[in-house]
């Protein structure tokens, strides 16, 4: 298998990363009852990737080998308001095709987002899904911990 | 075929009540009176636990357990029956247990577990390892039975066999060595198609690999189609079915994608084990499998195409499940001598090689100027055949260090022919003195 290399996303991507961003969020859905994929998700990840690409406080960045992307990784320059350090760098997104797991690749593409992000960003944080058991494995292995807490339940319970 | 299904299942149902089950436990102990207890049992017995607390090792020789087995079910992937639980996996385990008797002198003792979960199910058989020389599950569905096996099998110190998986995977592959030998191909140059992703071509498949073929060349085929490493229910499969999961990582290296027609195109090999058809497989699509195509349908009572349908479409070597065709690829030619075997020499594990080996034995038990497209796998009656793979795979524990006791090959034959041979005559003689009342008809 040749070696991954990492690159910005172009728009020229956005084939290929509305079909991975599909695979992670269905990745989700096994985890989670609570994250039932739209059916329009094709349509709004398309608009969300787009403008992520486009914009000057989202970094997009994807894993390639064999010249096809086979990963990628999203994150948001944020400010925060009432904390130090001031700014965030926050990955929202990263999803890498199966056969490219357990090789150390997601590591790599992490490492490299990071370098492109400490020049805007002071502290690194990380979203994913609490039962996403494989994320959380992945993040705490890098020195990563939970600071913020999003708890859920819908509006009506059932009993 | 539907008639004399139906003649017997008539038949079994009938004389069910009147046998009341098929099997019972007899004493191989002179009994003359009360007093041999003193030996038997307490008193005397308490030397033989003390000399097994010494050495636990001795519960091999000292007690049944050299002989005796566990066929252990779930019950929630009977035959073609599907999830009819414990009670009504009974007759099925039964049935299972005087084969193991008949065919390798095997002691099987049925067990129905009312534990669908596989960590109940796990802990319950772990803990019947002091009373057996091995065990072997039946007719749990899949994925959870891979889950089950590889569990058990790693924290065992008997063996541990799903013959749903191994069973059928080594008579599959010892019909496999045979037909590539008649059409002069290498294991590790042809395409295999295997249709049906479940607990038989999942176990096919890895001992496929393990016995020569090149995996990237291997196209499984499920009812989502062809499993490929970007196939879009990977992630799902990760999860649920990590054993299916790891397959599509490595098969299939030129990332072929469509459904079996697809698959098909260019396949030297066909291993079918999915659903009864016939026209699951279609013609046309056999006419599109390389020259000299090898076909396994496997599945029954109605294999996936007629063993005529497949030969008219060009395929030159067709093997089916079923008794009344040429080349039946068997479990039962399998788990009698594996079983046999491993006990033989006090096995602690069936490794993949013990199932290589009996695959082998198997296969070279057809010798080489009888094989045919028509005969590539030796059938049931012959039971000499059972000897010799016994013996083989007694060897081949011997050679790997699995054994409490090592045979070489000659060894080994002798103690399987006079355990067979013994638990046959018993039978005779059981049937003669009408202990076994003769067969009613109806």
């Amino acid at each position: 298998m040749t070696a991954v290399t990492f690159r910005k996303a172009t728009l020229n991507d956005l084939d290929r990363l509305v079909d991975l961003l599909i695979r992670q969020k269905r990745l989700n859905e096994e985890f989670d009852p609570l994250l039932r994929l739209r059916e329009d998700i094709a349509e709004i990840g398309r608009k969300y990737l787009e403008e992520a690409i486009k914009s000057e406080n989202s970094l997009v960045v994807v894993a390639e080998a064999d010249g096809r992307v086979v990963g990628f990784l999203k994150a948001d320059i944020k400010e925060r308001l009432f904390y130090y350090p001031k700014t965030e760098g926050n990955i929202v997104e990263l999803y890498l095709l199966p056969e490219y797991r357990r090789k150390g690749n997601g590591v790599k593409l992490l490492e490299y987002a990071v370098n492109i992000l400490k020049e805007k960003a002071e502290i690194i944080t990380a979203e994913f899904p609490s039962l996403n058991e494989i994320a959380t494995r992945f993040y705490t292995n890098l020195n990563f911990r939970a600071i913020i807490s999003t708890y859920a339940r819908e509006t009506i319970i059932k009993k | 075929m539907g008639v004399e299904l139906e003649k017997s299942g008539k038949d079994a149902v009938r004389v069910a009540p009147y046998y009341a089950g098929k099997y019972e436990i007899v004493p191989k102990i002179p009994i003359k009176s009360l007093r041999d207890f003193a030996v038997w049992y307490t008193p005397g017995v308490a030397s033989v636990s003390k000399a097994i607390v010494e050495s636990p090792k001795l519960s091999f020789e000292y007690t049944s357990r050299w002989n005796t087995i566990a066929v252990v079910t779930d019950g929630t992937r009977v035959l073609g029956l599907g999830d009819i639980g414990p009670e009504a996996a009974m007759p099925v385990m039964e049935g299972k247990a005087v084969i193991f008797k008949y065919l390798g002198g095997v002691d099987a003792i049925p067990i129905c577990l009312n534990a669908r979960e596989p960590e109940k199910f796990i802990e319950i058989v772990k803990s019947l390892e002091p009373s057996f020389g091995g065990i072997n599950l039946e007719d749990i569905e899949s994925p959870k039975c891979f889950r089950i096996l590889d569990t058990l099998r790693e924290s065992m110190q008997i063996p541990v066999w799903h013959d749903d998986q191994l069973g059928t995977a080594s008579a599959t592959l010892a019909g496999l060595i045979n037909a590539l030998k008649i059409v002069g191909k290498k294991m590790g140059d042809v395409r295999i198609t295997l249709l049906g992703a479940g607990a038989s071509n999942v176990a096919t498949a890895r001992i496929l690999e393990k016995a020569g073929a090149d995996p990237g060349k291997l196209i499984l085929v499920d009812s989502r189609g062809i499993l490929h490493a970007e196939r879009d229910d990977m992630d799902e499969l990760m999860l649920k079915n990590p054993w299916k999961y790891e397959l599509a990582l490595k098969t299939n290296r030129e990332r072929i994608t469509g459904g079996i027609a697809e698959a098909l195109e260019g396949a030297d090999v066909l291993i079918a084990a999915s659903k009864p058809g016939p026209g699951v497989v279609k013609k046309e699509w056999i006419r599109k499998m390389n020259s000299d195509a090898i076909v396994f349908a496997l599945a029954n009572p109605v294999p996936e195409i007629w063993p005529w349908d497949a030969r008219e479409a060009g395929a030159r070597i067709v093997a089916t499940g079923r008794s009344d065709f040429p080349n039946q690829v068997n479990n039962s030619l399998i788990f009698p001598s594996v079983f046999r075997g491993a006990l033989d020499v006090k096995a602690t594990t069936i490794t993949d090689e013990m199932m290589i080996r009996a695959s082998q034995a198997l296969a070279e038990y057809v010798p080489e100027h009888k094989l045919s497209e028509d005969y590539i796998i030796p059938t049931m009656d012959d039971w000499r055949v059972y000897i010799h793979v016994a013996a083989s795979v007694a060897e081949q524990a011997s050679k790997q260090g699995m054994a409490r006791t090592p045979l070489d090959y000659d060894e080994a034959y002798v103690k399987a022919v006079r355990i067979i041979a013994r638990a046959r005559s018993i039978l005779e003689r059981l049937m003669e003195d009408k202990f076994i009342k003769p067969f009613p008809e109806g």
